[in-house]
């Protein structure tokens, strides 16, 4: 690997790395527009321009500069200093400074690297350039072409990530504007993406304009629930209200984007689809009475347990350990499939078929209890009185299957759905964001999801509404703190030996699933080699 | 003056080329400048002209310039140097494909500046800011079209920097475009 030199710093990188990530490397932030580590290189912002002392001639752009033995570049010389601050002076020149207005206030990078890197007085006499204002160009999306600072990376997003190419540079020189082709819209699934890539306040989600600045949103971190990939998210949160989500950096999942239907799936949140208290027979219970009424439903009954794929795995696992310790006879499902309100959107970017964040989580937990039942194994049992009682985790089977539900039903979920209304007893499950707990993605990554606001109404972590109904039998299945869940589940699940619930880290960890024949705690299915 | 096709050897002076090759100039006009490759390059004064060959080397150690497309402008004793400039920058600011940050506002600006400075309306600092941003254009492009368009203003406003400060001059004392504070 080859050796290169960042102010002075020597750092061993992959040959190739481009200069203003092997910065990063040792702590030097080399400010930059127009690249993105996951778009290809324009080198047209100017504002990454460094020293070059050997290995090449200077001053050069950082970003366009790929690490070869004995590269040494400075970015602490007088030199660089001014050469950032004349790009700022010249970034600034046809900009409207519309910052009190601008929903990218707070998160602007022309704002930033101004109070970083420019701090110069303004010396401009000419008039500005006007350009569009508040153009609606999409479904997501609203462009202010004022703003851009042409950077290049919407166009190279559309060209090179959805390949769907609307947008373009128009014109030349100064009149250089950003835009859209005439007649054509933002359709694809991407749109919000542009708004996070574009540096500035240029394009910005129409969902969020005008509702928080963002100055006082916390970060969380967490993972979409929306289907099988996983998509490493940030929540954006004040007060314990969701004011959206964003990509989090993932390279081997999402590189640093999300889809649409994930991004706004914040509104689920606070959905009035919400389940937000327990139930029973249809009239609203506490927890305790509720687990109660389910543990007297299913004690002594041909109990069904219907694992869930939307479900964390230790909910799964705290139904493996209920059934080992109260209910030995009962059968264990996992239903392929996807919920009949599922988004039925697909493609080969990021979106799956499959809609559900945890398969392989669910298919590994129900695994434990012997063999597992399919869709048509559940209907033929319930049919012939096999199973006369189901225990249900955040799974649609009634909808779904559009079968009768048998009179002892005990759901837990977290949306009002066809199974929760033919359920004798409902206990509430939080969201995926404000609860703790794992989701297994379709490559087999395990990761982590975190409580960053409180759960809505009574409803309580989904493990901690099955354990309720070990409670209620008589004593706690599981431990109460999720880490110590997920010592003891990875300490069952042979494919997650090895694995804690910290060693996940912020990106996951990838478990090898082998073939469903290979033993007993297999998923069904291998991991896709996506 | 002498239209035709000539081949002369790189070496020849570059008075010769003015003088026996070309005809000269007008009558009764003196040599103002030259600019010796297009109108991309450094301008280049009488006296620089005077002992410069015509080849890369010499002209670029004489007046730091260079033959370039080898398309020589001369201007005689009529040519108002900041007319010349403005109208060059005009060409520049039109012509830069916008794609990277410098010359993309630089060149427009610059054309500015020299449209007011043409006009009677600019000031001492933009004569400041005129010649700092063509030096902060220079270098930092991706193409070389950023410092074609900064090396004229940058030896139009050193080389004859007499005629710049005297447009600052009027415009100070309020007269009209053109008219010269009297000394
Ligand atoms: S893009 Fe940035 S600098 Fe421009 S108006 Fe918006 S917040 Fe202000
Ligand atoms: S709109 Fe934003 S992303 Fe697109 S070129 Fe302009 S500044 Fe860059
Ligand atoms: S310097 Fe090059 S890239 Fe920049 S505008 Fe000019 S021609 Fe285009
Ligand atoms: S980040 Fe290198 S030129 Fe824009």
């Amino acid at each position: 690997m080859p050796l290169v030199k960042v102010n002075g710093i020597a750092v061993e990188v992959p040959p190739g790395t481009n200069m203003i990530e092997a910065a990063k490397k040792v702590g030097v932030e080399i400010p930059h527009y127009c690249y993105h580590p996951h778009l290809s290189v324009a080198g047209n912002c100017r504002m990454c321009l460094v020293d070059v002392e050997a290995g090449g001639r200077g001053p050069d752009i950082a970003c366009n500069m790929a690490a070869t033995e004995g590269l040494a570049i400075r970015t602490d010389t007088p030199k660089v200093t001014q050469m950032r601050k004349s790009v700022m002076e010249f970034l600034l020149v046809n900009h409207p400074l519309d910052c009190p207005i601008c929903d990218q206030s707070g998160e602007c990078r022309l704002q930033d690297y101004y109070m970083e890197y420019g701090q110069h007085d303004s010396r401009l006499a000419d008039a500005k350039m006007g350009k569009g204002k508040r153009q609606d160009i999409g479904d997501q999306i609203v462009l202010d072409a004022e703003r851009c600072v042409q950077c290049s990376r919407c166009v190279r997003f559309s060209d090179e990530v959805t390949g769907t190419g609307e947008l373009r540079l128009f014109n030349r020189s100064n009149q250089t504007q950003i835009g859209i082709f005439p007649g054509v819209r933002l359709s694809h699934q991407y749109q919000g993406n542009l708004a996070d890539i574009c540096p500035v306040g240029a394009l910005t989600l129409k969902d969020f304009r005008f509702k928080k600045r963002v100055w006082w949103l916390k970060e969380s971190e967490s993972v979409c629930g929306g289907c099988a990939t996983g998509c490493n998210t940030l929540v954006h949160h004040q007060d314990n209200e969701v004011y959206r989500f964003t990509p989090r950096r993932n390279d081997e999942v999402n590189k640093s984007w999300i889809c649409d239907q994930g991004r706004l799936s914040y509104k689920d949140v606070t959905s009035l689809k919400r389940l937000t208290g327990a139930k029973v027979n249809g009239q609203r219970a506490e927890l305790p009475e509720a687990a109660n009424a389910a543990a007297m439903l299913l004690k002594g009954a041909k109990v069904g347990v219907v694992f869930g794929a939307k479900a964390t795995t230790e909910a799964n696992w705290a139904a493996v350990k209920l059934v080992r310790a109260r209910l030995p006879s009962a059968r264990a499902y996992v239903i392929e499939g996807n919920d009949p309100d599922a988004f039925t959107y697909q493609d080969e970017i990021l979106v799956d078929s499959d809609k559900t964040p945890n398969r392989f989580g669910a298919a590994l937990t129900a695994s434990q209890l012997g063999s597992v039942g399919d869709a048509e194994a559940l209907k033929a049992a319930l049919a012939a009185g096999e199973i006369d009682a189901l225990l249900v985790l955040q799974d649609d089977v009634i909808g779904r299957l559009g079968i009768a539900a048998p009179k002892a039903l005990v759901y837990v979920g977290t949306f009002k759905n066809a199974t929760a209304t033919a359920a004798a007893v409902v206990l509430p499950a939080a969201h995926s964001i404000e609860q703790a707990g794992t989701w297994i993605n379709r490559q087999g990554r395990v990761q982590r999801l975190r409580k960053t606001v409180a759960p809505a109404g009574d409803s309580v972590a989904d493990y901690s509404a099955v354990d309720a109904i070990g409670r209620a039998f008589g004593g706690a299945v599981i431990p109460e703190m999720p880490a110590a869940i997920f010592q003891e589940l990875a300490a069952g699940v042979k494919a997650l030996n090895g694995l804690t619930l910290k060693g996940l880290g912020h990106g996951g960890q990838l478990i090898t699933l082998s073939a469903p024949s290979a033993g007993a705690d297999q998923p069904g299915q291998a991991a896709p080699a996506k | 003056m002498k239209p035709g096709v000539y081949e002369i050897p790189l070496g020849t002076p570059m008075m010769d080329l003015l003088n026996k090759w070309c005809g000269g100039l007008r009558p009764g006009r003196k040599l103002k400048a030259i600019i010796p490759g297009g109108s991309s390059v450094p301008v280049m004064t009488p006296a620089e002209v005077e002992q410069a060959n015509m080849d890369y080397e010499s002209i670029n150690k004489v007046a730091g310039s260079y033959l370039g497309s080898g398309g020589f402008i001369v201007m005689d004793d009529t040519t108002d140097m900041v007319d010349a400039l403005t109208n060059l920058l005009r060409f520049y600011a039109h012509e830069s494909c916008g794609q990277c940050t410098p010359c993309r506002e630089g060149s427009a600006w610059m054309y500015n500046i020299l449209c007011r400075l043409r006009d009677g309306l600019a000031t001492e600092d933009d004569l400041v800011a005129l010649r700092d941003l063509a030096d902060n254009i220079h270098s930092r492009t991706i193409c070389f079209f950023g410092a074609s368009a900064a090396m004229p203003v940058q030896s139009f406003v050193t080389k004859f920097r007499d005629e710049f400060v005297a447009r600052v001059e009027s415009a100070r004392a309020g007269l009209p475009a053109g008219l010269a504070v009297a000394k």
